[in-house]
Parts: C-alpha cells; sequence; structure tokens
C-alpha cells in the first residue's frame, strides 16, 4: 500500500488558492485546515505568481490519440496545484486609495481573470479593511465588482479590528469557500460527464480516464456513491480493453492496463471498506482476482503477473487490517452468506497476507526461471542489462515506461517489448523477495495463531522456515522446523512431519550438529510410512524436502546411512563424524520422538521378593527402524546399582570391558539383533540384598564404538502407544511371552525386611485407674538375632480414633492438656532411664517416645516399665515398636522392625458424692430457701453459725479391692480459715478406714460451720488418698521395683454454698425414745436471732399415738435476741415408731412457716423399758446413718 | 476435479488420504487438507456462525485457497471427511451427494471386522470404491 502515492491513498481535499496579502495567508490557511470537511490553501505572496495556475495550451484529446489511460501526476495537480477558487485579496487602502493604487488593483484583477477564467476557477474578491477608520467608498466597491465579474456576494470585505470580528470574517470566508469549491468540483465533474454521455468517444482510454476523472471530482464533493459509481465504471470499461487496445506492444499493454486497473481496484476497495461495506469488498476483491488472475501475459514476464498478484493481496489485507476495527462479527451475516460465498478466513487480513507470500514466491520461482531461460540469460549478463536499461523511466501515463533520450529535453520514447523486458528483468533481479515473503508469512503466521488457527499458523511458519533453508539461515530455519515439527508429531500427521524433519536433518547437515543429525535420522527412519507410491520421485524434486517424498525406500536410505555413521564411518556428502573424541550419547525418555527407534519395557515376574533370593526380571525391546539394528551390548541399570549388569552380544568381537569402570555382572546373549516391530526378549535372575525398592532405570544400549543410546525403562503395565505408531495397521505383540505379564508387569520390586527374630512382648494386665502410675512392663528378648543399634518407639493412641487431646473437653484447670501421658521409661532395674550416655536417644514427649535400647547378644533380654498417667477414663492403643539392624555393620544392613501394640482401658477408681444435711430437730428459718421458687437450680442454702453436717461418700468404681488411706477436706483456697470450720464429723479417725471392696460405699461425716455470713461461699475439696490393695501373689509391679508412689489422691471439688444469718431458730427437743405409757416431756425451743420483736403463731396437730398436754395453737411475741420455749407433756400410747403431733410455727413477720420434718419428729416407742448393751457412740453413729 | 479426498480421525490424525493428480503435488495437498481441520474446529465450536442446522453433517465450503476449494463433512463419531477441488464452480448439491457416497463407502469399510476402529484405513475395496466415486464426481447430476 505504501508503493501508493499519498494522493491515491487519502481522499482528495479541496483547493483554495490565495493571492496577495500574504502576512493574512497563515491565519486564514490554519482556520480552513480545521474546518470540517477541511480545505487545503495555496498561498501565492503577490498577482505575479498567478501564471502557475494558468492553463498551458493542448491539444485536443478527443481526436488525437490518447498516449496513455492515466496521467501520472493528474491527481496530484488537482489536489496541490490547480485550485478550485482564487481569492483575490486587496488591502482596502489600495482600493479606495488614489488613483495610481487603484490601477494597480484592477491590472492584478485582470491578469488573474484571464488565468482563472481558462479552468473555470471561482474567483472571490476580498477587500481587506487595514484600520476602522477606512470609509467604504460603494463606488469603488461596485466598481470592483463589475470589474472582476463576480456577484455581489463574492465581493467580501474582511474587517479584523478585534478577535471576533477576525473570526466572524474567517467563517464567511470559509463557508464562501467551501461553497465556491462545491460548485466549481461539480461543475467540472459535469462538464467531463457531459462527454462521457455523449458517447462519441473515440478511444475507450479516454472514457476510463474520464469515469476516473469524474469519480475523482465527486471524492472532492464527498459524494462517495457518486465515486464509487464513477470508479467501477472505470474499472469495467478498463476490462473491456483488453484484447482490443492496440496502442502499446502487447507486454507494456497488458502491464499498463493491470496497474490502471490496481489503482482503481483500490480506490473502490478503499471507498467499500471505509463505507463499512466489508461483505462488498471481499466479493470485489474475488472478482477483482477471479477477472485478472488469468492474464498472465506473454511467458517472458510471467513473474510480473504474480507479483501483481501478490501485491493484489497484500494491500487488500494492509487495507483491512487498517479498518479492521470497522469488520462486523462474522455472526452479524444473515445465515447462507458464508456458505455460499465467503468462508471464515476470508474475513481475516492472515488470509490475504498467506496468499500474498505464495503468489509471491509463485513470482520469485517464474523470475528464476526466466532469469535461466537461455533466450533472455544468452543476450544480456547481468552487467548488460543494468546499462541497457539506466535510460528507462516510468513514463508520465500510469503503467507506462519509456526510454530517456536526451536528459536535457525529457524527450520520451516508446519502448519495445523486448527492451521492456530486459528492464523488468533487470529490476526484478533487484529485489530480495525472500525477506519479503518471510516477512508476509510471518504476520499472516501471527495473525493465525491470534485466531487460534494453530494448523494455519503452523503452514505458515513451515513455509517461511523453507524459506530460510533456501537463504541458508540454517539456524532460523531448524528452529521454526521444530515447532512445526512438533505440532505435526503431536497430531500424527505424518508426511508433514517427515517433510519438516527431512529439512531439519539437512539443517543439522550444514551446521555441524551430529547429534541433531542422528536424532532426526533416526527419528525419520522410524516413521511409520508405508511402502506406497513411489513413483514419479525425480521429476517433482522441488515440491519436497531435502530428503525426497516419504517412502519406504527413503526411511531404508536414512537408516543405512546414519548407521554408517554411527558405526564410525563419516557420511560422504559432509564430514559429520562420531569418534572417540566426540563420542556421542542419545538419551530416551518417555515423551521422546525417539521411542519408536529405541523402545525398553522392563517387568519383574514378581511384585515382592526376599531379600537375597532371585527373581526373573525379563527385558523387551522395540525398534520400527526399516532394518534390523545390531547391538553391541546392552547395560541395564538399576537404582541400587549393585545390581546393575551388562548384556554382551556373543557374535560381536569381544572389546574388553570398558575401562575404569568397576566390573560388574556380565552375562552374554547368542544375538542382540533388534527387527522390525519384533519385540527382542531377554530374561535374567536378579538378587538385590538390600530391602527396599528395587527399580530398573534405564537401558544403555552400545551400538558401534563411540554410540550409546540410553532408553528410559518403563512398565509395560502403564507403557503408552507410540504416538505415530498407534494409528498404524501393523501386527502388535506383547512385550513379555506371558501375556498377562504384559498387563500387570512393573519395572519396580518391592525388596521385602528380613523375618525378626526378637521378640516385643508387651505385659500390662488388667485396666488402669484414673489418677493413677500405671506401668507397663517391655520386654526384648533376642531369638535368633543379635540387636545392634535398635531403637524403641512408643505411641499412645486413643482408641477410639482421634487424638489424646480434645479441645472441648481441656478444662482451664487442668495443668496438662493430654488425657492420656506417657510419664516416663524405668530401666530394667527401676533406674531412671534418664540416666544414660551421650550416645544414647532418648526422647519421652507426652504421647510418644522413643529411646535406644543397648545391644543385645542372641537369647538376651531387656526390659522396661512404661509409666503412663490416665488424667480421663479412656481406652488407649499403646503401639510400641522396635527397629533393630542384626548386623553391626550399619551400611550395609536394613532395619528389621517389629509392631506390637496392646489396648488398655483407663477407669475411674472411685466415685465421690457428697450431701449437705442441717442440724437434728433444729430448723433455722431460712428466708432464701422459703423465697426459693420451686425447681430452680440454687446453691444449696446453709445457716449462719450453725452446725451443718456433710457426708461425704465415696465408691469404688473398679474391679479390684482398694485400699483407703485418707479422708480429709482440704480449703480449695486460702478462704476456708476464715469462713467456715470443717471438723472431723463424730469420731471415726482416719487411721481405721477400711478397704472397699468392688462396688462398696463408705461414707464419712463433717460438720461444717460457717463463720462468715457470704452468698457464696467455697467449702474446698474432699481429698481422698487411696492405693491398689497390695497382692500378696503379685507385687504391685511399680512400688516394689521402683518406689514411686502408689497411693493415689482424689480430689473432688464441693459446691459453693449461700450462708445466711438464719431470724428464727426452732429446735425440737425430746428424749431419743419414749416408753409405752410413759410420760415424757417435749420442748419447741424458738429463738429470736433478730433485734427485732417477733411475732410467732404456732399450732399443734393432735397425734393418735400420744396423748398431749399443752396449748395447742396461740401467738405469741418474743423479744429480740432471746428465746421461747414451748413445753408439751406426752404419753406414749403405742409402741414402734411414732410421729410426735406436729407443731408448725408461723412467723408473722417474714410469714414463713416452719414444719419440722417427718423423721425429725418421729420417736421410737419401746414397749417397756429396755436393756441397752450398745455403748452410746454406737449408738449416736447408728443414729447417724439412718438419719441420712 | 477432485484432486484429494481425506479421512481424518476424530483425534484430527490422517486415516485415509489419496490424491487423484497427475502432478506431485501429494504434499501440497496434505498441507491443505490439514489447515482445513482448522475451519472445521471453528464451524465446530461456533455452531451459530455459520447459521445451518445443528444436525447437518456437510459443512460447506471450508476455504478457497490458490486454485483449489476444500469442502468437509464430520460424521457424527467426528470423524472428518475432506475434499479438494480444483473446479471453480462446485455445486453444493454434487459435493453432498459426493460426501453421502463417501460416507456409505466408510462405514462399509470400516464395518469389516478385522478393521480397527481409529486406525488408518488401509483395505483395497475401500481405495477403489473411492476412486470410482471420486471419477463420477459431478456427473452425477445427469445420471
Amino acid at each position: 500500500m505504501e508503493d501508493y502515492g499519498e494522493e491515491l491513498r487519502t481522499p482528495p481535499v479541496s483547493l483554495v488558492c490565495l493571492v496577495g496579502l500574504p502576512e493574512l495567508h497563515s491565519t486564514i490557511t490554519t482556520y480552513l485546515h480545521s474546518e470540517q470537511p477541511p480545505v487545503n490553501t495555496l498561498a501565492l505572496p503577490d498577482f505575479s505568481k498567478i501564471s502557475i495556475i494558468s492553463k498551458k495550451e493542448t491539444l485536443d484529446s478527443s481526436t488525437h490519440h490518447p498516449g496513455g489511460i492515466l496521467k501520472k501526476d493528474w491527481l496530484l495537480k488537482h489536489r496541490t496545484k490547480i485550485p478550485g477558487v482564487v481569492a483575490a485579496l486587496f488591502a482596502s487602502d489600495h482600493v479606495y486609495g488614489d488613483p495610481t493604487q487603484w490601477m494597480q488593483v484592477c491590472t492584478d484583477l485582470d491578469n488573474l481573470k484571464a488565468a482563472v477564467r481558462a479552468r473555470n476557477i471561482k474567483l472571490v474578491v476580498v477587500v481587506v479593511q487595514s484600520s476602522v477608520k477606512d470609509e467604504a467608498s460603494e463606488d469603488r466597491m461596485t466598481a470592483l465588482r463589475k470589474r472582476a465579474e463576480i456577484d455581489s456576494k463574492y465581493l467580501l470585505t474582511f474587517p479584523q479590528n478585534d478577535a471576533s470580528e477576525l473570526k466572524e470574517s474567517l467563517n464567511r470566508l470559509g463557508s464562501i469557500f467551501a461553497e465556491l469549491a462545491n460548485t466549481y468540483y461539480r461543475d467540472e465533474g459535469r462538464r467531463i460527464k457531459t462527454r462521457i454521455e455523449k458517447k462519441n468517444i473515440n478511444f475507450m482510454e479516454l472514457n476510463v480516464r474520464y469515469c476516473f476523472k469524474v469519480a475523482v471530482y465527486a471524492e472532492f464533493r464527498r459524494d462517495w456513491v457518486e465515486a464509487l459509481r464513477f470508479y467501477e465504471e472505470a474499472y469495467h470499461t478498463l476490462r473491456e480493453m483488453i484484447g482490443v487496445s492496440t496502442r502499446l506492444p502487447p507486454i507494456q499493454r497488458l502491464v499498463e492496463i493491470k496497474t490502471v486497473a490496481e489503482q482503481l481496484h483500490f480506490k473502490v476497495s478503499t471507498l467499500l471498506l471505509h463505507g463499512g461495506k466489508v461483505l462488498e469488498a471481499m466479493t470485489w476483491f474475488k472478482k477483482h482476482i477471479a477477472c485478472y488472475k488469468k492474464l498472465i501475459g506473454a511467458p517472458e514476464v510471467v513473474f510480473l503477473h504474480w507479483e501483481w498478484v501478490s501485491r493484489q493481496f497484500l494491500v487488500f489485507a494492509q487495507l483491512l487490517e487498517t479498518c479492521s476495527a470497522s469488520i462486523p462479527n462474522t455472526a452479524s451475516f444473515p445465515p447462507g452468506m458464508l456458505e455460499r460465498s465467503l468462508t471464515e478466513w476470508e474475513f481475516y487480513p492472515a488470509y490475504y497476507y498467506q496468499l500474498a507470500a505464495h503468489y509471491l514466491r509463485e513470482k520469485r520461482f517464474c523470475l528464476e526461471l526466466a532469469l535461466s531461460a537461455p533466450e533472455t540469460s544468452a543476450v544480456p549478463t547481468g552487467k548488460d542489462i543494468r546499462n541497457g536499461s539506466d535510460s528507462v523511466v516510468p513514463s508520465v501515463y500510469v503503467g507506462q515506461y519509456a526510454r530517456l533520450l536526451e536528459q536535457g529535453d525529457a524527450l520520451e520514447m516508446h519502448l519495445a517489448d523486448t527492451e521492456y523486458v530486459l528492464y523488468a528483468l533487470a529490476e526484478g533481479k533487484r529485489f530480495q523477495d525472500s525477506y519479503e515473503i518471510i516477512a508476509l508469512f510471518k504476520k499472516s503466521s501471527e495473525s493465525y495463531s491470534s485466531l487460534k488457527a494453530q494448523r494455519m499458523a503452523c503452514c505458515c511458519s513451515n513455509l517461511m522456515a523453507i524459506e530460510y533453508f533456501a537463504l541458508s539461515d540454517f539456524s532460523n530455519a531448524k528452529q521454526l522446523f521444530d515447532s512445526v515439527a512438533s505440532y505435526y508429531r503431536q497430531e500424527g500427521w505424518v508426511t508433514l512431519l517427515w517433510e519438516a524433519l527431512g529439512y531439519m536433518r539437512e539443517c543439522s547437515r550444514r551446521l555441524k550438529s551430529v547429534k541433531d543429525f542422528i536424532e532426526y535420522s533416526l527419528e525419520m527412519a522410524a516413521l511409520p510410512v508405508a511402502s506406497g507410491n513411489e513413483t514419479q520421485f525425480s521429476e517433482g524434486k522441488g515440491k519436497y524436502g531435502p530428503t525426497g517424498p516419504a517412502t519406504l525406500a527413503q526411511r531404508e536410505m536414512i537408516h543405512n546411512e546414519v548407521m554408517k555413521l554411527v558405526k564410525g564411518a563419516p557420511v560422504t556428502s559432509s564430514n559429520l563424524e562420531v569418534t572417540a573424541d566426540q563420542p556421542l550419547h542419545l538419551e530416551i525418555d518417555l515423551v521422546s520422538p525417539l521411542r519408536a527407534v529405541l523402545l525398553a519395557s522392563v517387568a519383574f515376574h514378581d511384585t515382592v521378593v526376599k531379600p537375597g533370593s532371585s527373581t526373573l526380571f525379563t527385558l523387551s525391546l522395540l525398534s520400527q527402524l526399516p532394518h534390523p539394528v545390531e547391538i553391541d551390548q546392552l547395560e541395564i541399570q538399576f537404582n541400587q546399582p549393585i545390581c546393575n549388569f551388562t548384556i554382551t552380544n556373543a557374535q560381536k568381537p569381544q572389546t574388553e570391558a570398558v575401562s575404569g569402570e568397576q566390573v560388574s555382572r556380565s552375562e552374554i546373549a547368542p544375538a542382540l539383533a533388534l527387527i522390525t516391530n519384533k519385540w527382542l526378549r531377554l530374561t535374567y535372575d536378579v538378587k538385590s540384598e538390600q530391602s527396599g525398592k528395587l527399580e530398573c532405570i534405564s537401558v544403555i544400549a552400545r551400538m558401534g564404538p563411540h554410540f550409546s543410546i540410553c532408553c528410559r525403562a518403563e512398565s509395560p503395565a502403564s507403557m503408552e502407544d507410540l504416538p505415530l505408531w498407534k494409528f498404524e495397521d501393523r501386527v502388535e505383540t506383547f512385550p513379555t511371552k506371558d501375556s498377562a505379564l504384559s498387563f500387570s508387569g512393573q519395572k519396580v520390586i518391592q525388596v521385602e525386611e528380613l523375618d525378626p527374630q526378637v521378640d516385643l512382648l508387651l505385659e500390662a494386665t488388667g485396666s488402669a485407674l484414673v489418677g493413677e502410675r500405671f506401668m507397663v512392663p517391655v520386654t526384648v528378648v533376642s531369638k535368633g538375632h543379635a540387636v545392634h543399634s535398635a531403637e524403641l518407639k512408643i505411641n499412645l493412641v486413643d482408641a477410639r480414633g482421634g487424638g489424646l487431646v480434645s479441645p472441648r473437653e481441656t478444662e482451664p484447670s487442668s495443668m496438662d492438656s493430654h488425657h492420656v501421658q506417657l510419664l516416663n521409661v524405668w530401666g530394667p532395674n527401676g533406674e531412671d532411664e534418664s540416666q544414660m550416655g551421650p550416645d544414647e536417644i532418648r526422647n519421652i514427649q507426652q504421647s510418644f517416645g522413643l529411646l535406644s535400647v543397648p545391644f543385645l547378644s542372641i537369647g538376651e533380654s531387656w526390659s522396661c516399665k512404661l509409666e503412663i498417667k490416665w488424667h480421663k477414663p479412656k481406652p488407649v492403643m499403646l503401639y510400641v515398636s522396635l527397629g533393630y539392624l542384626s548386623h553391626d555393620n550399619e551400611a550395609s544392613a536394613n532395619k528389621v522392625n517389629i509392631h506390637k501394640s496392646l489396648q488398655i482401658e483407663g477407669k475411674t477408681a472411685v466415685s465421690i458424692g457428697h450431701q449437705l444435711m442441717l442440724p437434728f430437730r433444729r430448723d433455722p428459718l431460712l428466708l432464701t430457701k422459703i423465697k426459693a421458687a420451686p425447681g430452680s437450680d440454687q446453691l444449696a442454702t446453709l445457716a449462719f453459725k450453725e452446725k451443718n453436717i456433710l457426708i461425704v461418700s465415696a465408691k469404688n468404681c473398679a474391679e479390684i479391692p482398694l485400699r483407703l488411706v485418707s479422708i480429709s477436706i482440704e480449703a480449695g483456697k486460702d478462704e476456708i480459715e476464715q469462713s467456715c470450720t470443717v471438723q472431723q464429723g463424730c469420731g471415726s479417725s482416719p487411721k481405721d478406714l477400711p478397704l472397699l471392696l468392688p462396688g462398696e460405699e463408705f461414707k464419712h461425716v463433717f460438720s461444717v460451720i460457717p463463720e462468715v455470713d457470704s452468698l457464696k461461699l467455697g467449702l474446698g475439696e474432699v481429698c481422698l488418698t487411696w492405693m491398689r490393695e497390695p497382692n500378696s501373689e503379685e507385687q504391685s509391679p511399680a512400688s516394689s521395683t521402683t518406689g514411686v508412689e502408689v497411693r493415689v489422691l482424689t480430689r473432688h471439688k464441693l459446691p459453693d454454698v449461700n450462708v445466711e444469718l438464719a431470724p428464727l431458730v426452732v429446735s425440737l427437743e425430746c428424749p431419743p425414745h419414749g416408753i409405752l405409757g410413759d410420760p415424757f416431756t417435749c420442748y419447741v425451743r424458738i429463738q429470736n436471732q433478730t433485734k427485732l420483736l417477733q411475732e410467732i403463731k404456732y399450732s399443734l396437730a393432735d397425734s393418735q399415738s400420744f396423748l398431749l398436754s399443752g396449748s395447742h395453737n396461740d401467738t405469741i411475741f418474743i423479744l429480740p435476741k432471746s428465746e421461747h420455749i414451748l413445753t408439751y407433756k406426752l404419753v406414749p400410747l403405742s409402741s414402734g415408731p411414732q410421729q410426735l403431733p406436729r407443731v408448725t410455727v408461723t412467723s408473722v413477720r417474714y410469714s414463713a412457716a416452719l414444719h419440722p420434718s417427718v423423721t425429725a419428729s418421729t420417736v421410737f416407742i419401746f414397749p417397756s423399758k429396755p436393756h441397752l448393751k450398745l455403748d452410746s457412740e454406737a449408738t449416736r453413729k447408728t443414729e447417724l446413718i439412718a438419719t441420712s | 476435479m477432485i484432486v484429494c479426498v481425506a479421512v481424518v480421525g476424530h483425534q484430527n490424525n490422517p486415516l485415509y488420504l489419496q490424491s487423484f493428480t497427475e502432478a506431485d503435488d501429494a504434499l501440497k495437498l496434505h498441507h491443505i487438507v490439514h489447515c482445513s481441520l482448522d475451519v472445521i474446529d471453528e464451524r465446530v465450536n461456533n455452531p451459530k456462525k455459520i447459521g445451518s442446522v445443528l444436525n447437518e453433517t456437510f459443512l460447506g465450503l471450508l476455504y478457497p485457497t490458490e486454485n483449489y476449494k476444500v469442502y468437509g463433512y464430520l460424521t457424527n463419531t467426528k470423524v472428518k471427511f475432506i475434499l479438494v477441488t480444483r473446479d471453480l464452480d462446485v455445486r453444493d448439491a454434487d459435493v453432498r451427494n459426493f460426501f453421502r457416497r463417501f460416507h456409505t463407502a466408510y462405514v462399509d469399510a470400516v464395518s469389516n471386522p478385522f478393521h480397527e476402529p481409529g486406525k488408518k484405513i488401509t483395505s483395497r475395496i475401500f481405495a477403489e470404491r473411492v476412486s470410482t466415486i471420486v471419477k463420477s464426481f459431478g456427473l452425477s447430476a445427469a445420471v
């Protein structure tokens, strides 16, 4: 597109000429430029310069034969030299000035008129007011107008006193200019149009020219529709000229027509594309190409035709690219549109770039052909051409060339066709098309990539690479081919891959890269190319890569060549060589394209093996190379290097083992020949002493003295198909004879550990009790192995799963968060294992322990005890594992491991309960108790300074008898000293605590006297110390050996109580028992502890069992801090436990009644006087227990 | 004149490719067929753009290049048939008819119990049938 002039590429802009008063020109020019549409100005400083627009006398074109179709400079002339409007600027003082000045004005005007009239250019006269004072003279103005012969509208005064006035003047000037320019271009267009319409034009050239002119004038007016119409008209007329015109020699004639057609087409395409008519533009382009593509022309200059076609595509691609924003989405096209005419890619520049490159290649091909043709090459050598063509220059007509005869006078002469051909060839030689082609393909490839059309992009890259190859830029070519080849490999397009590989092979040959050359050669030789059509290879050599078409014969040829090279013979065509100085080593991994060259599948026949015992191992090799391949030596490598071995071909002359390498196992195979598509299977024994994984890593095949291929070993079970061969119809066999092994075989085998010959015993009995330090004896007994550097690992795991820590259950009070804890490990003799040598390992954590076990020779044993403490009842799995070496040599041997586990229940030993009671037959009036809503959860309330009774019970929950050691109540913190007095209940000293059998309960009584009136009083904790009952037969494991405290302290927190002062205390005093018929006295003592007078009502309910004397009910007043005693005399009437008459005391002040409890008001009546033998203390004790 | 027909598998690998030209431009035809897969991908991925019926197996003109026109056909098993012709004026009906007959031939070839699905078609009978169909291309309208 850059080849075209600026005038062709941009739409034309109206031209206005300013004459006179140069100081104003820049203001007006700037203003007109910024107008919409803009107007260009041609500024002439004074009137003498006017001659440049005056018309030269020309011949009447309609009668003489025109020299060409379009004049080259016509468009430029009209855009830059011939204005549509001329504005004559006169200063007002000249116009209104003295007669000489006026005369000068008139002369200038006349000259101007003469120049303008010839071209129908419109005239505007502008009188520029230089100052305000200028008085306008009507007469002079009229005279001026008459002289200029213009409408009064086009005679302007141009005041410029201030900015707004200047603006106003410019505006007026602008609109007049626009109007007149429009008129001018319309008139000119019309004038030429009438010539066309008269249809009496003798020459088609003129017809084309006139249409072109009309279109250009229409463009000046921005009448795009008319412009398009006439450009098309010109184009069609031009097309008709082909074969009719005889003006020029045939070759040049066609060249001229094509050049003009190109210009017209360019105009049409630009107008269509900028008008948003993309579809039309594309259809137009297709027609254009279809129309002219066949006009190849004379055979000597075919290259000119292809160059022209290529340019058409390139220009259209560039046009499309520049207005790509306006290209509509293909989705918006009406359905069916695409199917009929246009396909996807035709909407993108990439397509056109690609074809431009293609035709440029065609051009180059034809040019080369033309240059090598005998008639052209014989006559002029390169120098002659240049000399001869020096004087050939482009003619004044578009698409014509002429010979410049005399430099000075610029006289031109038409060329003969032979001369022109020579000139064209010389011009063609000057350009390097390859770089242009590469650039075009590159653009196309990038564009296709962005459209996600990878295959198209690949195709372009391929062609690009071929260009580089032709330019001998081998490294660039190779890089491009490499990317192309990887895509073709992926998609399995063997023929295309063959071509790319062939080029790469040639590149590496030229680049002297032996390794690449061999790799590409091997890959090519192993490609699945069938023996297909092997005809006419020789004639079409140019169309294939350097290695010819993909055939079996070619594969075999390549195979032989590369094998020769590998065996040390240099390739004749280049000095590639594999020598001792440059040995070659190829790697084939799982994704390498060379897998088809050598595929190694290895399988162990077993999945596990004992150390030291041998197992079968099959190595299978497959090659797709067309000829059998002899391997000199195979080396099989394992992850345990000691297992590596080599297999040597017995048929090869044995070179001695590679020096410097330690001689490992070596086998000899009768033959190591790989036949095409046939597995070579070799089965050997493998033995490993080391337990763990034994994996075959790679197989190295050595061929020739300095060449080896390292092939990654693959398991048959997980082996991928050969990517290219899997589409082939070939015989497929299993890598191993046993087909089951082919499906399941692995390249890895597990070598087991030695059987342990050491016992590990865990000897815990029964379940553990919460709080105690539970001992688990662990014994290691060596039976068949000495134990070296052994380690004991201990793990405590929650038997129900989960950890031993539960964040939900952790209480802030508990010191550690572990419910079960490994505390310590005790040595065999009770010594603490922490006193050990520095090299011993010892690491005890809460649920994990690691410690080392000393050396044990065969038959010895060693034991230790694990000390574990339960904080919560919880079953726990104890895992103990022992790892040891059976030999002293640490490096060689493997650890043997023994694992043991044991589940241990943790149980609560004693459960402690408590009960708070009021003193017997003494009822303090506790207001909170009365007021409390029934059922509400409240603290127990105790009366202040009253003796309360606390009963603590301990129940044995364990399955073994427990010996209680002591029981006491301890202050939780510091408050108990002052707040209350807790005393051991009546009697029983801590010494004679009983042995609690399983399920038994022990109760102990404490009395509590609150000393502080507090809403919340802590009573402290019950501390119960107990121990397992030492068994006479089975010695307590802990105490005997370790001296660890075996007593366990269990704590039980007593709840807080509410203490309050009781305002009234009612106590019932009566003898513990009565005798039938024997009267006794009963007192109800009512104590007022307040400083207030208390009104008390009491009532007494009759009882059938007693005869009663005393007042039944009454209201009494009790003085502050005093008491009142009600006295009754009772005579029992029946024996047994009898209910005393119920006394109800009601405090009026607190409206609260006190009812003594039923048990408190029960009295045992003996039928006769008993003879009591029990001592008084025992009686009391029984009574107390009974009350609870 | 048909210059090339091809069967391309669902992994876009060539299963059958036969050219019918005197000139030795098999490689070029390989390139053209391979590139045409891009258009098929584009059409299959954006079915709305074509505006044709979804179930249509005939994909129409894929792209014109140089002197060739490429037509495509997509079976239900994502196997593609590609036809390269040098004729400038090809009737859609002819191409449709060709593909229909070609499809039948293909179905018969892959129904052979000795043919493994997904592998290249090597049947000689298939090749003969294809060349018969190719020869009769464009004449069918007269029949």
